[in-house]
């Protein structure tokens, strides 16, 4: 009958209809290799929020522009204005100025040691105990294995507080310590967290860098190649004989035998006393945030004694980062890892990694960071052998 | 070589359509996973496509019945009045 066949015939679906579900199904199709991953990611140790983790987890895997591109628009709409009411006070950092503890146990023993000279305050009036250099650690004796200081360090911008600390190389030895997940491939991880027997001796530990797949440079650890090395690249890098040193990385992709670790991360910042006069944008800055974006920054310098200093500060552009180590005394430095959640500098008031403070309070990070498990490599600051607190 | 039946139910007819677009969606899929930069970026895109495709449906459903309800409502007030007036 005719007129069955014509009621049994199904009603289309417009093709606009069919169009959007072909389309619903794939994306669907698409979220479960995603999802699997993203959820494996997750389940695996780590100390981070969900979000933070997230994101990371899309880096890894292909959305380091995205994510760049996002963090720009982001810190663009957000950012600072110039001016502002001046400060009143700087941060609490340290536990009591050089000079102070001079005074109270005699010049003699302390006045052959090299101390760096205080670093001069930029916007005057001065603050009190601007730019002088404390102690980091309580009972360390006259020569204190770190020191630290806050100054004002633009001042177009008078309410940004820089935190500085110097390292005296002669007194300490620095670690490479792989985090959970970074790098990526590496064959002997360890705890990623400072070893319980080593923290008798821990003075100071801070972020390690970019990842690898962001900086596109080398990593060598325990004299072995974990990514290869790139020439033109500033490089941490400590030898066997215990020398730390901040260089431009001429050696080709692999370590002589003298290197025992070496860190790369971008274009050196400052070089032979001078700014990089390429400090603006450019692929040779990572996959990362634009130079110019002012967001927390923190960098890594050699002074001409071949003593370490780190900076770090919220609403840095490269630039303005570059010159706060320089005026610190840094002759060769390069960048170490930018945003809130990657940025730490953490010092032990006592022995066995007591009373572990952040180098600026509004460091987003708690200060017990390196004594668990992280996610991304670092490195801990050790008194040598001999040395005592 | 088996041809597939002409005369088929309305509910057949409609899993074979599914059937259909879910073959196309799979190789629309896995172009996709090939050709992106990694699998995060394909996820993270089709996430929110999911989202402005589910937000689309969900406001034609709702517009949908609320046309029908207004409809019903129409006819229940004025029972007396045809579509045609």
């Amino acid at each position: 009958m005719p007129s069955t066949r014509r009621d049994r015939r199904p009603r289309r679906l417009p093709l606009w209809r069919r169009a959007r579900r072909v389309l619903l199904l794939a994306c669907c199709i698409c979220l479960i290799p995603a999802g699997v991953s993203w959820v494996s990611a997750l389940s695996a140790p780590h100390n981070v929020g969900i979000g933070v983790a997230s994101v990371e987890w899309l880096r890894q895997h292909g959305g380091n522009s995205l994510v760049s591109q996002i963090e720009n628009t982001y810190y663009t709409l957000t950012a600072p204005e110039k001016g502002g009411p001046p400060l009143r006070s700087l941060p609490q950092v340290g536990v009591a100025a050089v000079e102070e503890e001079e005074e109270e146990e005699g010049k003699g023993k302390a006045a052959t040691a090299y101390r760096p000279a205080n670093v001069k305050p930029l916007i005057q009036p001065a603050l009190p105990g601007e730019g002088v250099w404390k102690k980091a650690g309580a009972k360390v004796g006259s020569r204190p294995p770190v020191l630290l200081t806050t100054f004002r360090s633009d001042p177009e911008y008078p309410q940004f507080v820089a935190g500085v600390a110097w390292i005296d190389s002669s007194q300490t030895h620095l670690e490479y310590v792989p985090g959970l997940a970074e790098p990526p491939e590496i064959s002997n991880r360890g705890p990623a967290e400072v070893p319980q027997g080593l923290r008798k001796k821990l003075v100071a530990t801070f972020n390690g860098g970019f990842p690898l797949e962001t900086s596109n440079a080398g990593l060598i650890y325990r004299g072995e190649t974990v990514e290869s090395m790139v020439n033109g690249i500033a490089t941490l890098v400590e030898y066997r004989d215990g020398r730390v040193d901040i260089v431009k990385w001429e050696h080709g992709p692999n370590p002589g035998p003298r290197v025992l670790f070496a860190k790369q991360n971008l274009p050196p910042i400052i070089y032979e006393g001078k700014l990089n006069p390429n400090l603006g944008d450019g692929p040779e800055w990572g996959a990362t945030v634009n130079n110019a974006v002012r967001v927390w920054r923190s960098g890594l310098g050699i002074d001409s004694h071949g003593n370490l200093l780190y900076a770090a500060a919220n609403y840095q552009t490269v630039e303005s980062l570059a010159k706060i180590l320089q005026r610190a005394g840094a002759v060769r430095a390069l960048e170490l890892d930018i945003n809130e959640d990657w940025t730490s500098f953490i010092t032990y008031r006592h022995p066995g990694a007591g009373e572990p403070s952040n180098m600026l309070p509004e460091m987003f990070r708690p200060p017990e960071r390196y004594l668990t498990p992280d996610e991304r490599d670092f490195f801990a600051v050790y008194l040598r052998p001999g040395r005592k607190w | 070589m088996v041809s597939l039946p002409r005369d088929i139910t309305p509910g057949a007819a409609a899993r074979r359509s599914l059937l259909a677009d879910f073959l196309i969606a799979l190789v629309l899929a896995l172009v996709a996973i090939a050709l992106a930069a990694g699998i995060g970026v394909v996820g993270f895109a089709a996430l929110l496509l999911l989202l402005v495709l589910l937000l689309w449906i969900g406001i034609e459903a709702a517009v949908r019945r609320g046309l029908r309800r207004r409809g019903a409502a129409a006819a229940t007030v004025s029972p007396r009045q045809s579509p045609e007036t």
